[in-house]
């Protein structure tokens, strides 16, 4: 039975874990939000984004692990199965005797204390800590740095194949932090798994540590039969968690992630996933323990969400300065700031490819959050793409109509740099880019010219001026709005009817 | 064995070339190359695909500009990630039907493409026309990286001496220039000469070095399309070129077709000027261009022809 668990077990996390790199790949994540619906299924978007519609999902996990323990770390997770694949691929070039993991005692004082000082942030209104730790979101990273990068790389191979049918895709902007982070992550990942199977998941990870909490009073537990348990070790050297104590012929719940192999190796069948509640041991004191403890730790979550949910009605105190133009969606930096894991979902959708990872432009605590960047493009009028695909509610999710009138920067227009006043020649590529007619041209001089005149009530800080802007040093830039407003509806101007029936020449 | 094979295929193949080759024969002898050309047609009143074919068979047909075996380029603008409504690119109908007229003279490849302003898979895609004239049967070619474009001097240019210009132009034996008739913010006009900025890679040379001698200065490329074929049926008067809602948009129902690109422009200006003033002074770059003896402004000296549906 168990085996069938286990394949079962097996099947969702592979299928999960492609879902959600689709959502990250170019040739997935276009023209449809299949794939990033599932990022909404991933504890920590789901506990951010429990304000902004994903109370429902933050439920269900709940009732998930209270049901069956951290079996969300081995099916849900993607990093729990990138780690799993991870070992798997390792153990092919091992001895059997070195593929052995052995039992080991838990780091409880270094799991809280990271638990701690990813979630107290939080509660102050900053995601930096959570959004290096998470696992979800550095997985995101991976996809997106990573494996996205390779997939272009290949995609652009294929195009020079056939360059008829095959487009190239014009390599995106890199930012060596949020690469080197991501490679370095997954180094740090392969090592600990290959060595260590689960070991991220159960030192580090903040997911990791709430759950195990909870998973104390799961209704099914891995339980190990001791009268007819021989002490054969076979469980422990397949427990990738390595939560498995045979001195005291007991499991750690808090570390179990529920893989079932040491009940498909157990040859006497001792090991069981057991229906635990309302049965007590009388010599085992586990039961009441992790029950206290499982609600402390809803408990405390509960008082969380509340806190946030105090926190977020009134914004710690607004930025003074900020070079950075959060995407539309991110109603304030302040509120990207504490919402946003940098999971990179919307750098690796947005189809200009203007939506980057943030080096300082939001400060150190807003690091590799996405920042839009009019370098290379500006931000489509007739797009909302990455408000749709953001998991968290870091951004929220916008309509067209909505993303039409959302002010995330205003123009300013200097124009003593404009090739208009400089060169004297005609100009007008800013006015041609502006999808709100906030910039417009007016007559200048004597020889027909028109130079621009802006009016920043109506502009959205789409950054299509400033991209196209042909002077060395641009004339028009954006101003980032550290506080996203409402833009005033472009002017309608209706025109008479004029009947021609006549060539004109 | 092998011998009777090939012999078969030979005379297979002899009788499928001669077979092929006789309709062209026809065409070419029907061809209007001796009627005394038409300079310009003027097209009124119509929905794009009549008033096409009433403007192309007073031209002479299309195979006065495309022969058999032709390698063919149809170049609308696709600038916008807008809808056909908008007027701000070319009307999509028009496109197909070009290309269907190219094929049927015996282009053996018709390729439409533009280095759009908006993400061009949105541009490809909203504007109708990729849809369009794959249906139409032509291959809608990549525009939006610079290794598409490659460059061409242009030593008759005054400020413009070389631009990068995409491959398809290169490549191709014909090409055909199928502008929308746009009111523009800087370059006053977008028409025939304009709708260049999308065979070029570096628009912001243009912009930052006297945009209307640029944009006349790419009309001396030694390239010229054959025929250039713009479409008023929708007219963006205001607001442009990518123009904010219909409400910019004027239903004119025109359509101007000429060999003689500052012509064609001087024509669909004159007949813009109807519906908002226009002076040809202000769009500088077609009395530039006529200054650079690419073609004439003076309407009275070509032959001109004027169609109402």
């Amino acid at each position: 039975m168990y085996k069938w668990f286990k394949r079962g077990r097996v099947l969702v996390s592979l299928a999960v874990a492609i879902l959600i790199t689709l959502a990250f790949l170019f040739f997935s994540n276009r023209d449809n939000f299949f794939f990033s619906s599932f990022l909404k299924v991933q504890f920590v978007p789901a506990l951010l984004g429990v304000f902004t519609g994903s109370v429902i999902i933050l439920a269900s996990l709940f009732i998930l692990v209270l049901l069956f323990g951290r079996i969300y770390c081995s099916t849900l997770c993607p990093l729990g199965t990138l780690q799993d694949t991870i070992w798997r691929v390792a153990s092919l070039f091992r001895s059997k005797r070195s593929r052995r993991f052995k039992f080991s005692t838990p780091k409880k004082i270094l799991r809280y204390s990271i638990l701690a000082i990813s979630a107290i942030p939080l509660l102050f209104g900053s995601s930096f800590v959570i959004s290096l730790l998470d696992p979800y979101s550095n997985y995101g990273k991976i996809s997106s740095e990573i494996i996205s990068r390779s997939e272009q790389f290949l995609h652009n191979i294929l195009s020079s194949i056939f360059p008829d049918s095959i487009f190239f895709r014009t390599y995106s902007q890199f930012i060596a932090i949020s690469f080197f982070f991501a490679l370095g992550f997954l180094i740090l990942v392969t090592i600990m798994s290959v060595f260590r199977g689960r070991l991220y998941c159960n030192t580090i990870c903040p997911v990791g540590t709430t759950l195990g909490f909870i998973s104390k009073f799961a209704a099914f537990r891995p339980v190990i039969n001791k009268e007819s348990c021989n002490k054969c070790q076979l469980c422990i050297s397949n427990c990738k968690s390595e939560c498995i104590d045979l001195e005291k012929g007991e499991i750690d719940v808090s570390r179990c992630v529920a893989c079932f192999n040491c009940m498909t190796v157990c040859k006497r069948d001792a090991v069981s996933y057991k229906f635990m509640w309302g049965k007590r041991d009388v010599d085992n004191v586990f039961p009441a323990k992790g029950r206290r403890e499982a609600l402390v730790t809803m408990g405390l979550l509960g008082s969380f969400i509340a806190a946030r949910a105090i926190s977020r009605k009134n914004p710690s105190a607004p930025l003074n300065t900020s070079d950075g133009i959060a995407p539309p969606g991110a109603l304030s930096i302040a509120n990207l700031k504490s919402n946003c894991t940098a999971c990179q979902a919307c750098v690796s959708a947005c189809p200009n490819g203007i939506i980057k990872p943030a080096t300082g432009e939001y400060g150190i605590n807003g690091l590799l959050m996405p920042v839009l960047s009019f370098e290379k493009h500006f931000c489509g009028y007739d797009c909302n793409v990455c408000s749709q695909v953001c998991p968290n509610g870091a951004l929220i999710p916008l309509t067209l109509e909505e993303k039409k009138l959302t002010q995330i920067g205003q123009v300013r227009f200097y124009e003593d740099k404009c090739i208009v006043v400089t060169d004297n020649t005609a100009c007008g590529a800013c006015d041609e880019h502006c999808p709100t007619k906030a910039i417009t041209m007016i007559p200048y001089g004597d020889k027909g010219l028109t130079i621009p005149i802006v009016d920043r009530d109506i502009c959205i800080g789409c950054g299509g001026c400033e991209y196209v802007c042909p002077a060395t040093e641009k004339a028009m830039l954006i101003e980032p709005t550290s506080v996203h407003m409402v833009a005033k509806k472009p002017i309608v101007e209706k025109q008479e009817k004029v009947v021609v029936d006549d060539f004109g020449f | 064995m092998e011998r009777r094979n090939f012999l078969k295929s030979a005379l297979l193949g002899g009788i499928a070339g001669a077979v092929q080759l006789k309709p062209g024969n026809i065409f070419a002898s029907e061809s209007k190359e001796a009627q005394g050309e038409t300079d310009l047609v003027a097209v009124m009143g119509g929905d794009p695909v009549t008033m096409y074919k009433r403007g192309i068979a007073s031209m002479g047909g299309i195979s006065r500009f495309v022969k058999k075996g032709n390698k063919v380029v149809v170049k609308p603008n696709i600038g916008w990630d807008k809808k056909p409504e908008f007027a701000a690119n070319t009307n999509p109908e028009l496109v197909a039907a070009i290309v269907k007229d190219c094929l049927s003279a015996g282009a053996t490849e018709v390729v439409v493409f533009d280095h759009t302003c908006d993400e061009w898979q949105a541009c490809y895609n909203n504007s109708g026309i990729e849809a369009a004239a794959k249906a139409a049967g032509a291959r809608v070619a990549f525009a939006h990286d610079e290794k598409y474009f490659k460059e061409v001097s242009l030593p008759k240019g005054l400020r413009l001496k070389s631009a990068k210009i995409h491959e398809s132009i290169i490549d191709c034996d014909v090409w055909i220039n199928v502008p929308v008739l746009k009111n523009h913010g800087g370059a006053k006009m977008t028409i025939s000469m304009k709708n260049f900025m999308g065979i070029v890679w570096d628009r912001r040379y243009w912009h930052a070095n006297d945009l209307q001698q640029c944009i006349a200065d790419c009309s001396t490329y030694s390239k010229m399309p054959v025929l250039n074929i713009v479409d008023a049926y929708r007219v963006m008067t205001q607001n442009g070129p990518k123009g904010k809602t219909t409400e910019d948009v004027v239903t004119a129902k025109a359509l101007f077709m000429s060999t003689d690109i500052v012509a064609v422009d001087t024509a669909a200006l004159r007949f813009f000027n109807q519906f908002k003033e226009m002076r040809i002074e202000d769009v500088s770059h077609i009395q530039k261009a006529e200054k650079a003896k690419i073609g004439t402004t003076n309407l009275d000296t070509i032959k001109v022809e004027r169609i109402k549906i």
